[in-house]
């Protein structure tokens, strides 16, 4: 079994566009469209993830080849040179190698003449987390350009709350994706609800859809997301008090107000709702990566305030 | 299709009292004499709520009173939300 041949498998297709390709701002509120993108961001992201697993069992096999030849040379050493059974290319140093390649190279034979050094891949100095906090809830903002009699809005649409003494807006709500909407007289909309940015994209189109239905001439100007919240788990207790001890210009504290801790964190700029089991809510993030990062910023800093009674 | 020219004569008018009169005794026997209670859980397939009128569309309704069970396919609530609560409900 030859190592480190790049296996092209049949699940690669070609020329369907695998690179990101950023949001179209499109005015149309044609809602197969915007399904039709989402299965295709989807597909990329399961392509990709695919490529990524093709890569690590190639490294696997690639070391696991090599500990296998490793082995085979130590016994060899002494033999001649010329290939045991099936095993070629054959290395000339005895030194145990420990390969495994950089990620992103896949490579190919190991030259025969060049020495063999370690190669290690880059260990960062503190180890990623291996929790990735979870989007429970995305605000965002429409425009949809005109305006809007909102008596008519409630009495034909369905599920449509109006109470024009208590609030001047519609409140109106979908099942998919299970979100909330509060529609303006001036036309701006507000979706809240959705767990994930496209989500969101896709039922603030489903509000203007059924605003146009009714007759206005709804258009969908500057989609923006304004806030998302991610929460996820440390798995350990957390002491509060120390941390707000030591992050007092970032941390306030107080448990007879509320039971977590509330860490302002200055870059991302992100608001962090540290409790003591261990959950953590993050929020006040535009873009997800700002969530990921935050999270990434704090693990080390709670791992040391772990509880350790 | 009956004109209703005649509504503004003596007895149209006494009529139309009484109407009136109805209309404050249902009110009141439904907020303050009535107290038979009627439970009822289904799917909610819409509402809407304008002017403080709500209404509602179930789907798959049981009404469970201690002494019957009525079943529907599908109900259409109209509820009045004001001082004197009151509803009324068509199948």
């Amino acid at each position: 079994m030859t190592p480190g041949i790049p296996i092209f498998s049949p699940m690669m297709p070609y020329g369907t566009g695998l690179t990101p390709q950023p949001i179209q701002n499109t005015n149309s509120l044609s809602i197969l469209e915007e399904q039709q993108r989402q299965q295709q961001q989807q597909q990329q992201q399961q392509q990709q993830q695919q490529q990524q697993q093709q890569q690590q069992q190639q490294q696997q096999a690639v070391a696991a080849a090599a500990v296998q030849q490793s082995t085979s040379q130590q016994a060899t050493s002494q033999q001649a040179t010329q290939g045991t059974s099936g095993q070629a290319p054959q290395l000339f140093h005895s030194q145990t190698l420990t390969t495994a390649p950089l990620p992103g190279t896949t490579p190919l034979y190991p030259s025969p003449m060049t020495p063999m050094t370690p190669i290690t891949p880059a260990t960062p100095a503190s180890e990623s987390s291996g929790i990735v906090p979870q989007l429970q809830n995305i605000v965002s903002t429409v425009n949809l350009g005109c305006k809007l009699d909102l008596k008519t809005i409630a009495l034909r649409a369905r599920n449509a709350e109006y109470n024009p003494k208590r609030f001047a807006a519609v409140i109106m709500r979908i099942r998919e994706p299970r979100t909330t909407a509060l529609i303006f007289s001036s036309g701006k909309m507000v979706c809240t609800g959705a767990k994930s940015e496209e989500q969101s994209r896709l039922a603030a189109r489903k509000y203007a859809r059924v605003v146009q239905k009714l007759g206005f001439p709804a258009k969908f100007l500057d989609f923006k997301i304004q806030n998302m919240v991610g929460s996820c788990d440390v798995k350990f207790p957390i002491r509060l008090e120390g941390l707000v001890l030591t992050h007092q210009q970032f941390s306030s504290y107080e448990p007879e107000l509320f039971p977590g801790l509330i860490y302002r964190m200055i870059k991302p700029r992100i608001v962090l709702l540290i409790f003591v089991s261990g959950k953590v809510v993050l929020t006040g993030a535009k873009v997800r990566a700002e969530i990921y990062e935050a999270f990434e910023n704090i693990y080390p800093i709670l791992k040391g305030f772990r509880k350790t009674t | 299709m009956a004109y209703q020219l005649y509504r503004n004569t003596a007895l149209g008018n006494s009529l139309q009292v009484i109407l009136l009169q109805f209309d404050k005794a249902m009110n009141s026997a439904l907020a303050q004499t009535v107290r038979n209670r009627v439970n009822f859980r289904s799917f909610l397939n819409t509402y809407r709520s304008c002017d403080y009128l709500w209404s509602f569309v179930l789907n798959g309704v049981e009404f469970r009173e201690v002494t019957e069970l009525n079943k529907a396919d599908e109900a259409k609530i109209v509820a009045c939300d004001d001082k004197n609560i009151g509803s009324n409900t068509t199948e």
